[in-house]
């Protein structure tokens, strides 16, 4: 099993393809990159240990990098690699898709393995935001996998010389104005401890109780869906879930959250699961190391005390 | 103008059993509205209510996304008209395949200015269909939009990007999909379901579109069911909050987590 798999990353005008990059080498023969964006992302890239970088040129400041997606689909269909994979934001979906109507096959997400089976390329997936995993074989085609892309690329020595190739993205979208916000100040996939926050809580107001515990753990704080995008008592970014933020701390303490599938997605890599919440039936202590049946407003200041309290 | 609101009548996997073996068994899920896709529909409404344009509901999914109760959810939520495809086959049917599928739809109604969507469907939950759809029409694919409006040249858009916010201008065709938050979706009313059954809805049948068959060939070779059997399941019911709380973070120091 397993021997090597030529396989083309895809780069959205973000270098940030590490996690790509890995996942690639573990079975390439030939890795090569398409770079759509901005020269310095191509140079970037090229640091990698990649054996090709193929750029599509400097794109005009207005041209929205999704604009390249025929470009790359064309690239792609005439190099007819093994495997392609892409970012799994939607500026990588949008170029994977491209790639997947060129080469008639779909686009796999949350992908955990890919390897060569004799001759065909088996990859296993996770289905349906975790319930159920699946082993299937790709024939006739590329395997297109939409992964998330992971962080900086890691510098190995002498760069690969960058392809230009001439390219001409779609025109009619121009960026007209950008504006950056805000920096996010928390970084919960990174995060040792984490406290995750859910409809349990009955006012805005008694976050504090919650923040109190983060304090005392020295943790970051979290919530579920419904506190960032329904009531809004969080910011988005501190969201927990399949469609947020995926975190893998030590510890994850979930509070006042029932354990729907869809947050679970988010928090099923963490080493400990500590869970509060008073329905004894609450999915999530079925996928937890430690359930309290109880109160939150009367736990979560005796976990506090028990935190303060030395070993 | 016409937009197109694409949507997904969908089960909750939640709500799934799986098997040991990994087979996962739907009947107890029923399908409903998957959850973002009122968000789309909702902007598509605040638009067209501005420029007069028409919207549109277009979906492909299996033969429940024909029901009665499936018609008056969407049609009841601000949208115009149905054009949809229902047929099991499409159950199963990979993002390259819907997206084939929903382009050929869209392509029946005809002049189409933009396509607005939720950010992934409630069951699959890949946001891959709307991306790859963009490329079966040849159009730009967009995420992370939270306002449009039209402009005397076509459409001006906000999306959130990492870091950031952009405003683009499109001209031509456009696939969009919403934020998760752009917008305050509606509740239907009484008025709006009567209404409801009253909109047009054209149900098109799956070979009568002539969907080329794809050229990949995907194989399941086997399923499994993630396993869950790590985790140590201490389960204290907390009625004397102090001693469960010391016992909690006392199993906690002694396995080193804290």
């Amino acid at each position: 099993m397993s021997a090597a798999i030529d396989t083309w990353i895809i780069v959205a005008d973000d270098a940030a393809v590490g996690g790509l990059i890995e996942f690639a080498r573990m079975r390439a023969g030939r890795l090569v990159a398409v770079v759509a964006g901005r020269k310095s992302v191509a140079d970037e890239v090229a640091t990698a240990g990649v054996d090709r970088v193929i750029w599509l040129g400097q794109p005009p400041e207005a041209t929205p990098v999704e604009a390249f997606a025929p470009e790359v689909a064309r690239l792609v269909g005439e190099g007819l690699p093994r495997a392609v994979l892409g970012p799994d934001t939607t500026a990588g979906r949008a170029l994977l898709g491209a790639v997947a109507v060129r080469c008639g096959g779909p686009v796999f997400t949350r992908v955990s393995a890919l390897e060569l089976d004799g001759d065909r390329v088996v990859l296993t997936r996770i289905l349906f935001g975790g319930i159920a995993e699946c082993r299937e074989s790709v024939d006739g085609g590329p395997a297109i996998l939409a992964l998330p892309s992971g962080g900086h690329v890691i510098a190995t020595g002498i760069p690969t010389p960058v392809e230009q190739v001439e390219a001409s993205p779609m025109t009619n979208a121009e960026v007209v104005d950008r504006r950056s916000a805000e920096l996010v100040s928390v970084d919960l996939p990174s995060a040792p401890m984490v406290v995750g926050i859910g409809r349990g809580l009955k006012a805005q107001a008694d976050l504090t109780l919650i923040e109190e515990l983060a304090t005392a753990l020295g943790a970051e704080l979290g919530c579920s869906r419904p506190l960032a995008e329904g009531v809004d008592w969080m910011p988005k970014e501190r969201y927990i879930g399949i469609s947020g933020q995926h975190i893998a701390p030590r510890l994850y303490m979930a509070v006042g959250i029932s354990g729907q599938l869809q947050h679970m997605f988010g928090a099923r890599d963490s080493e400990v699961i500590v869970a509060v919440n008073s329905d004894a039936d609450a999915p999530i202590f079925a996928e937890c190391d430690y359930g309290l049946v109880g109160d939150l407003y009367r736990i979560v200041p005796a976990l506090v005390a028990a935190l303060k309290t030395p070993r | 103008m016409r937009v197109v609101a694409l949507y997904k009548w969908a089960p909750n996997p939640q709500d799934a059993q799986v098997d040991p073996e990994g087979i996962v068994d739907w009947r107890r899920a029923t399908e409903a509205l998957s959850e973002y896709d009122p968000v789309a529909f909702e902007l598509a409404r605040g638009f067209a209510d501005l420029t007069g344009a028409e919207v549109i509901g277009v979906t492909a999914g299996g033969s429940a996304a024909s029901s009665s109760l499936a018609r008056k959810t969407v049609l009841s939520r601000g949208v115009d008209r149905l054009v949809l495809v229902a047929d099991d086959r499409l159950k199963a049917a990979d993002s390259t395949t819907l997206a084939a599928v929903l382009a050929s739809l869209i392509r029946r109604i005809g002049q189409v200015d933009v396509v607005l969507a939720g950010v992934s469907s409630v069951d699959v939950n890949e946001g891959q269909v709307s991306m790859t759809l963009a490329a079966h029409l040849g159009w730009i694919g967009l995420g992370g939009i939270r306002a449009l409006e039209a402009t005397d040249q076509g459409l001006r858009v906000d999306r959130d990007v990492p870091g950031g916010r952009e405003t683009l201008t499109l001209a031509g065709g456009a696939v969009l999909t919403t934020v998760a938050d752009a917008a305050v979706p509606r509740r239907a009313g009484m008025r709006d379901i009567l209404a409801a059954a009253k909109k047009p809805v054209d149900v098109v049948e799956l070979d009568d579109l002539g969907v080329p068959a794809a050229h990949v060939v995907v194989s399941r070779v086997a399923t499994s069911r993630p396993d869950n059997a790590k985790r140590q399941h201490v389960i204290v019911e907390a009625s004397e909050p102090a001693a469960a709380a010391a016992q909690v973070i006392s199993a906690l120091r002694q396995r080193n987590v804290l």
